[in-house]
């Protein structure tokens, strides 16, 4: 989640206007750093958003603006302390409701979050739930998303990061090979139903992305885990290519970009040609061995092709003959 | 700076104030203001009225801004002049302060904020973000303690499909969405115009729980197999009551329960590994794994990528649905170049 991001559009200005006037009016005196740690906004937004309300009221019954109808704040407090103190307020005192779409964006995640091995009671979650939609204006969108199914890896992994232990397991790559890894977790991610452990792996001295599913035989070590890597930065990007990628051109509808997640982030993806009239686009992507993505196009030979290298196609070939050979008689 | 010359325009007053201003217009009134009262009296409007003049353009801004800021939950009010009822220029617009302001008695929990911040972070793409990041503004706004992001996690939904922003506003504003849809099996993509009822994701995938206007009745799509643009009707529609997400999510898993796959793995490969651990899944022996499945085309598109890891027993339509991906693999890739 991005933080202390300006706002880029007026109706979410707006909101978190109609935010911060009840709790600065709750507060009463708040520095604009804490007032801005509290929203997670940057100190700017903060200031912005006072200079605005300082000066924004009703039209009262002069309809002309007059001082009483305005917001009015200790202006001394702001400009020489970088305090803020609202001394007059006017038309709003308490917080808004969530819109109906707004309680359901949360809602629904919390119904994905459901299946954490937290020690989190079910109640909770239902309580939660029914305070969001009567703390909403009209009844929440009907959005929902199914629990997401937490492996019994889930539970393991969490339990090692929690205790800051380290954690060994089997791990079968993309390649077929398995391998015994001893890793110090990091962060557990999830992608829709795909889980997947960020870890910092000793053998390779790097951070590495551990599909959940894939391990096996884990055990979690009394050795706890290093701290010179706790502030490693983990992107978005599940995957990071190394130097000794493989460079493959490969062919597919644009509508089917999304297949790639694994392989590459959508704004890394680079289309250069429009192939013939098909509507399908060209595009070059690194891979670290052709064996991950080999797997995706015999899935979806229809959305995806590989053009080049010829090894890597006939990769493909292989793969989905040995697949065959398997029905035959 | 040089003051600019009072001849010279008004500087603009800027949107958010605009709708900052008309919030607390509508709020501080019990009566209601006419359209005429706000756009002639309202920071942000009255720089722009014209006395006697057309205000025509100020009138559409003025449409625009109150469905953005019912969009944000305000629950912006039309009262009719009981005397002289069908005139739009009597009506009167207000923001009742109870239907306004969140209820005194909500309050959350320090465990419940990480829950609910946890719940905002899952959605980092497409227009549930934007919600979500405002709902965490106004959860602030009462108060509550913003923990630290529960440590070690990093949840995410995906809303990748393209169609999913524009149904979510189908849905919301109660009106009709258009679409073409590709079904399995059919050689080409059908319009089909429903009146939705749910949003729901179920194994990863959103599906679209909607009245299909043409045989009247409740069907479920695919977002994945919603091919090009969606497009909104304009009247808004009767949407029946009920759960629809509820029912429909449980409609999914039963399906779900009901489609089982036999398959045939090679031990130690991952499609033993991962096929074995799905939720659900039974192992027989060490090469027979039972799945179940929602979707067979989509089931048949996986099975396929694990090559001869895997070789599907049933049922016969998935064995063939594999057989062709397969087929198609081989004929996209055979020789040294693509045309």
């Amino acid at each position: 989640m991005a933080a202390a991001q300006p706002f880029a559009y007026a109706q979410d200005k707006l909101t978190f206007l109609l935010a911060l006037v009840p709790y600065l009016i709750d507060v009463g005196r708040v520095s604009v750093a804490e007032a801005a740690g509290h929203f997670q906004v940057s100190e700017k937004q903060i200031r912005d958003a006072v200079s605005l309300i300082a000066v924004s009221g009703i039209p009262g019954e002069t309809m002309q603006y007059q001082h009483g109808d305005l917001f009015d704040i200790s202006w001394d407090d702001f400009d020489e302390r970088d305090e803020i103190v609202i001394t007059h307020q006017v038309a709003l005192d308490d917080s808004p409701r969530f819109s109906a779409r707004e309680a359901a964006a949360l809602i629904a995640g919390l119904q994905y979050l459901q299946s954490l091995p937290e020690n989190v009671d079910q109640g909770v979650y239902s309580s939660l739930m029914d305070k969001l939609a009567r703390g909403a204006s009209e009844s929440p969108s009907q959005v929902a998303v199914a629990r997401s199914d937490a492996t019994e890896s889930l539970t393991e992994v969490r339990d090692a990061l929690a205790r800051g232990r380290q954690v060994e397991f089997d791990y079968l790559s993309s390649r077929g090979s398995q391998e015994r890894r001893r890793v110090d977790p990091l962060r557990i991610d999830s992608d829709d139903e795909n889980w997947y452990l960020r870890a910092w792996d000793h053998a390779r001295e790097a951070v590495r992305t551990f599909r959940l599913d894939r391990m096996t035989g884990i055990a979690v070590s009394d050795e706890p885990v290093s701290s010179s890597h706790a502030d490693v930065p983990l992107g978005d990007t599940l995957f990071q290519g190394g130097d000794d990628d493989l460079t493959v051109t490969i062919e597919l509808d644009p509508t089917a970009v999304s297949l790639l997640g694994e392989f590459v982030s959508n704004s890394e993806l680079q289309p250069d040609a429009v192939a013939g009239d098909s509507g399908r686009v060209r595009a070059r992507i690194r891979v670290a061995h052709i064996h991950g993505l080999k797997r995706l196009v015999t899935a979806r030979p229809g959305a995806v092709t590989i053009v080049d290298p010829p090894e890597a196609r006939a990769e493909v070939v292989r793969w989905a003959e040995d697949a065959l050979a398997r029905y035959a008689g | 700076m040089p003051t600019p010359s009072r001849k010279q325009s008004p500087p603009a007053v800027p949107v958010e104030e605009r709708l900052f201003s008309l919030v607390l217009a509508l709020l501080a009134t019990d009566a209601g203001l006419t359209k005429n009262e706000i756009l002639s009296t309202v920071q942000g409007y009255r720089q722009r009225y014209a006395v006697r003049g057309d205000n025509a353009s100020l009138e559409r801004q003025f449409e625009r801004d109150k469905d953005d800021i019912r969009e944000l939950g305000v629950p912006l009010e039309t009262i009719e002049d009981p005397a002289d009822v069908g005139n739009n220029q009597a009506l009167r617009y207000r923001i009742p302060r109870g239907a306004y302001e969140l209820p005194a008695d909500i309050a959350f929990s320090a465990e419940e904020t990480t829950l609910l911040n946890l719940a905002a972070m899952a959605w980092r793409e497409g227009s549930l973000s934007r919600e979500s990041r405002r709902a965490l503004l106004k959860l602030r706004s009462i108060g509550a303690e913003t923990s630290d992001p529960v440590l070690g996690y990093a949840p995410r939904i995906r809303t990748r499909d393209a169609a999913f922003d524009p149904l979510s506003d189908a849905l919301d504003k109660h009106v009709t969405a258009s679409f073409s849809y590709l079904k399995p099996g059919e050689p080409a993509a059908r319009l089909r115009t429903v009146e939705p009822l749910a949003l729901v994701q179920h194994q990863g995938r959103w599906h679209l729980k909607a009245i299909d206007q043409r045989v009247g009745e409740p069907r479920t799509f695919l977002l994945a197999r919603i091919v090009g643009p969606v497009r909104l009707g304009r009247t808004p529609l009767e949407v029946p009551p009920g759960n629809h997400a509820e029912l429909a999510l449980a409609e999914l898993e039963e399906i779900w329960q009901q489609n089982v796959a036999e398959l045939e793995v090679v031990p130690g490969t991952d499609a033993a590994v991962r096929l074995s651990r799905r939720r659900g899944a039974r192992v027989e022996g060490d090469d027979r794994v039972l799945v179940h499945f929602t979707d067979l085309a989509l089931l048949a598109d996986e099975l396929a990528g694990f090559g001869p890891e895997v070789r599907v027993l049933g049922p016969d339509a998935l064995v063939d649905a594999v057989i062709a991906r397969l087929r198609a693999a081989v004929a996209a890739h055979a020789g040294a170049e693509a045309s």
